[in-house]
């Protein structure tokens, strides 16, 4: 069987779509490459699922069938798998080391890679948040004893 | 548009330019251990050398067939591809996965451009409502106050972004290929541009031609008979691996809990 879409070649859309797909693929692979947070790096990996799903709707889209758009869903449903079980790891993680830092199971590196050392670290800014203050009006009501023993905070 | 202001420019120097200052944007924008004015500054320039290196991408672009479809498109790509850098660059875990959230408002509105009405609504449902929220919960639970001393540093941040952007010059260039003509050695002889030029003449060839209409009525309809037709052990087994995944995290989670208390119980017996 020859596929007429080898020699078709695609529309404008489609290739958009496919260089959308491509950027979303690529920033979510650095994101995963460089950020040191496991969430933030599960988040990229998410990212790079989202390029590939608007590949394949792309690529349905040329051919003119349902297969990008059955393989989507079905992309749509590892990744909740996926999410479940990887942020119960995460978690487990976090409950041993107290911190979500991938560096801190560097001890499970290669044996030949050398460990990584954070040198110097870069001062938290220090400017205070501003938060929105309400003008005070009318007369501060008389304070409810009982319902301040109830709760400590609100 | 951009392309016809400066046509002395060819598209592979546009492309290489496009690397270049996605890769310079990207190092810029990623946490990198500076602090205070020079962090600013970086990130300052990171942004203005992606808004350059988008414009490229934009420029070697293809163009649509209306104005308003085109307007559209880019509106919902920006949107996307923006605030997908911004997940990657986030200091701050919570932001980027707000920004995440973001993103997938984009993606869904591309979805919806490329004819996926029932995946863009999907993605919507399932990733900000369902996945994303799980995020936020663990973020609020396993989060320390602040910004943590590993989200204001990165691994390799000059490698991974020359990684990724070397990586997105190779996909836009083998996507721009897509355009051009078969090679003749492909076509094996006459015989297959025979066939080619018979199949092409007996059925049509373009998408929107061939009896499948994405923008159908019942676009839906048709996608759960594809789905539950064609692909029915498909999702039988999906439904078995979510059904997998459920019962694993809570394994993981009780067993968990009992190493924990085994451990506290270890500490507090001497």
């Amino acid at each position: 069987m020859i596929l007429l879409a080898d020699v078709v070649a695609p529309s404008p859309l489609v290739l958009d779509g496919l260089v959308v797909g491509a950027i979303l693929f690529a920033l979510g692979l650095v994101g995963i490459l460089a950020r040191r947070n496991l969430i933030v790096m599960f988040l990229c990996a998410e990212l790079m699922l989202q390029g590939i799903s608007v590949s394949l709707v792309s690529w349905s889209r040329h051919h003119g069938d349902w297969g990008g758009h059955v393989l989507v869903i079905f992309v749509l449903t590892v990744a909740a798998c996926e999410a479940a079980v990887a942020l119960v790891f995460v978690l487990q993680a976090f409950a041993r080391t107290g911190r979500l830092d991938s560096a801190a199971w560097q001890s499970l590196r290669e044996s030949n890679l050398s460990r990584t050392i954070d040198h110097e670290l870069p001062a938290i800014d220090t400017v205070p948040l501003k938060f929105p203050k309400l003008a005070p009006a009318g007369i501060e009501p008389a304070a409810d004893e009982d319902a301040a023993l109830e709760r400590e905070h609100v | 548009m951009i392309a016809s202001i400066l046509p002395s420019i060819s598209p592979g120097t546009l492309l290489a330019g496009g690397v270049t200052a996605t890769a310079a944007s990207l190092w810029l924008l990623l946490p990198g251990g500076r602090s205070g004015a020079a962090d600013r500054t970086a990130r300052w320039l990171g942004w203005l050398l992606g808004i350059v290196a988008l414009a490229g991408f934009i420029a070697t672009g293809h163009r649509l067939g209306s104005v308003g479809e085109e307007a559209v498109f880019l509106t919902v790509a920006l949107v996307a591809v923006i605030s997908g850098a911004a997940t990657v660059v986030s200091r701050s875990p919570v932001y980027a996965a707000i920004w995440f959230a973001m993103a997938l408002a984009g993606v869904s509105g591309v979805l919806l451009v490329l004819g996926g009405q029932f995946l863009g609504v999907a993605t919507i449902v399932v990733y900000a409502g369902a996945i994303l929220v799980m995020f936020l919960f663990v973020l609020m639970l396993a989060q320390p106050a602040g910004l943590a001393p590993y989200d204001r540093v990165s691994n390799e941040p000059l490698l991974a972004a020359v990684a990724g952007a070397v990586l997105l010059g190779i996909l836009s260039l083998s996507i721009g290929r897509l355009t051009a003509e078969p090679p003749a050695c492909c076509l094996m002889g006459g015989t297959k541009a025979a066939l080619l030029a018979d199949s092409a003449a007996a059925e049509p060839a373009t998408a929107a031609a061939s009896g499948i209409d994405m923008l159908a009525d019942n676009h839906v309809a048709r996608l759960g008979g594809e789905l539950f037709g064609r692909h029915l052990l498909a999702v039988e087994v999906a439904g078995v691996l979510l059904l997998v995944a459920l019962i694993g995290s809570i394994a993981i989670v009780s067993r968990g809990a009992a190493d924990a208390e085994s451990a506290a119980a270890r500490r507090a017996m001497p």
